[in-house]
């Protein structure tokens, strides 16, 4: 290789590098461009069908990151509008659900000591209540924080998310520009499949939950089960993550039929809508949107979830399987590579 | 079609045009019709003088030519190496290219020349159209050199966006293959015939 194309090679590099140290000291910045990056690579089939042969593309714009921020200030609004109320309903409700828990304890370490002999000294329902009133302390002093966060978000997204519809092709010619000869066509298509893979697994994640919670909040509304839209939208948010979601989705209804005065009526209700719907996803949905466009084993699903979630919390748990479908390929050519050469 | 008998037609049934100017159509147009005073060549002017392309319109070409990936090589500059995963297709825009062949699988073996490759030239097609493509051969830049290329994720978006540029321009690939096919099959009939020969006379 010339000294003029390694110097080439190097400068590529330390670009990159910069880049990642940049991502990684102004996260404030950095996690919001990402995100409306998600929201361009989710958008771009549309986007693309909707810019086609028109004139008019700055306006379709406009009205599309318009309509995004409706959409997403709407729950903003409602929660922040009946926070309010819900707060003291739940101070409310907390006591009489200490107290009944506290009940239904005692009646199993009764239960225990009557068939094993052995005597409980737990007094488990204490300490969770005392940690979750520390907790939502904790959380209602941080409210003003999550507040400004929102609202910088909410000023940041859009204005990237422009960016990226007007100027991403001119930035991606120039990106494209700057790789050196050698390593250009292997990064120019590894880097067009990741950009196709991360926001079809998005969209396709995005789609799965919204009918997943659908399902669940019809479900429940024909049983009659208080708070279904809400149950519905936990079971949408945690099916984003594949194989404990579910799981973690269905903790909420239980808790509530546990809590009612006839925790053996309702039980089989929940556990019917729960077990129709994840299976109805299971069955049709994740196969027909999802499983083609990661094609991981489970195992390497569930390590992932968890390094995720410790890298970047809730964020983390979801983008991560795209970037390990994006490392699985990019090992599997590098491989390919050295069986060639060697 | 091209973009003036559109436009053309369009008036005559009386559909509205673009209400604004698309400036960077028209700064194409300008640079591609004969009366410019443009000094520099451009890719419609060049891509209008290759066979390839010989089926497609004005507008066509504009379309494709939005595809391309510039790449500037120097003097002896490795384009790519037999062997090598390929995924692109190159029309030689400037300069030329020597083609080399090994029968080694060494890394520092270049191989023996076989081609030099002009201006107007093209190569690389199989690796546009292959799934898992390697290299046949050895490329590098003769002289400092231009090439316009078009990957595979490209021709995807082409087909995906613009799918009747597509197809032509598929159709147009899968022509030169044939016609290199055809070409291997007379030089592989020939050399039997000669291979004949030599075992009657010897």
């Amino acid at each position: 290789m010339k000294r003029q194309q390694r110097i080439k090679l190097i400068l590529f590099l330390v670009f990159l590098m910069a880049s990642v140290a940049f991502a990684i000291l102004f996260p404030r910045l950095t996690v919001p461009f990402g995100f409306a990056y998600i929201i361009y690579l989710m958008s771009r089939p549309l986007t693309l069908r909707l810019t086609k042969g028109t004139a008019k593309q700055r306006w379709i714009y406009i009205v599309l990151i318009i309509s995004l921020i409706c959409f997403s200030l709407f729950p903003l609004i409602a929660t922040l509008y009946n926070f309010d109320t819900d707060f003291g309903e739940l101070s409310r409700q907390l006591p009489e659900a200490q107290k009944l828990l506290q009940e239904k304890f005692f009646i199993f370490k009764v239960k225990v000591f009557e068939r094993f002999g052995i005597r409980l000294n737990l007094d488990p329902v204490t300490y969770l209540m005392a940690k979750v009133e520390s907790e939502g302390a904790v959380l209602l002093g941080r409210v003003p924080d999550y507040l400004s966060a929102i609202f910088e978000w909410l000023l940041l997204v859009p204005m990237f998310l422009y960016f990226f519809f007007v100027e991403s092709r001119k930035f991606n010619t120039k990106f494209l520009e700057g790789i050196p000869n050698p390593i250009f066509e292997k990064t120019y298509v590894l880097f067009t499949q990741f950009n196709t893979k991360f926001g079809e697994y998005i969209m396709a994640k995005f789609i799965e939950a919204t009918i997943l919670g659908t399902l669940v909040t019809i479900g429940l509304l024909i049983n009659d089960f208080p708070y279904p839209f809400l149950l519905g939208f936990v079971a949408a948010v945690t099916n984003i993550l594949p194989y404990i979601g579910p799981l973690i989705g269905v903790v909420p209804a239980v808790l509530i039929v546990f809590l009612s005065n006839n925790p053996s009526a309702g039980l089989l209700g929940v556990a019917v809508v729960y077990t129709v719907a994840n299976l109805i996803d299971m069955i049709l949905i994740f196969p027909l949107l999802v499983s083609k466009i990661v094609n991981l084993h489970p195992i390497i699903v569930v390590v992932s979830i968890i390094i995720g979630s410790q890298v970047g919390g809730i964020l983390g748990m979801i983008v991560i399987i795209p970037f390990i479908a994006f490392f699985k390929l990019l090992f599997k050519e590098v491989y390919k590579d050295l069986s060639v050469n060697l | 079609m091209s973009y003036e008998k559109d436009a053309m037609e369009k008036i005559a049934r009386g559909e509205a045009l673009p209400e604004k100017l698309d400036i960077p159509l028209l700064k194409y147009m300008w640079e591609s019709s004969p009366i410019s005073f443009h000094k520099k060549e451009s890719y419609h002017d060049f891509f209008r003088k290759i066979s390839v392309l010989n089926s497609f319109s004005d507008n066509e070409v504009r379309l494709f030519t939005k595809f391309l990936h510039r790449r500037e090589f120097t003097t002896n500059e490795v384009v790519f190496k037999q062997g090598d995963s390929g995924y692109g297709f190159y029309f030689i825009f400037s300069g030329a290219v020597n083609v080399y062949s090994s029968h080694l699988s060494q890394p520092d073996d270049v191989g023996e020349f076989i081609i030099r490759l002009e201006k107007m030239q093209y190569f690389g097609e199989m690796g546009l159209l292959e799934d898992f493509n390697r290299r046949s051969a050895s490329v590098t830049a003769a002289e400092n050199t231009v090439l316009l290329g078009i990957f595979k994720p490209d021709l995807d978006r082409m087909l995906k966006l613009y799918p009747v540029v597509g197809a032509k321009f598929l159709r147009e690939t899968a022509l030169i293959m044939a016609n290199r096919m055809g070409q291997i099959t007379r030089e592989i009939v020939g050399l039997k015939k000669r291979i004949k020969e030599l075992e009657q006379r010897v």
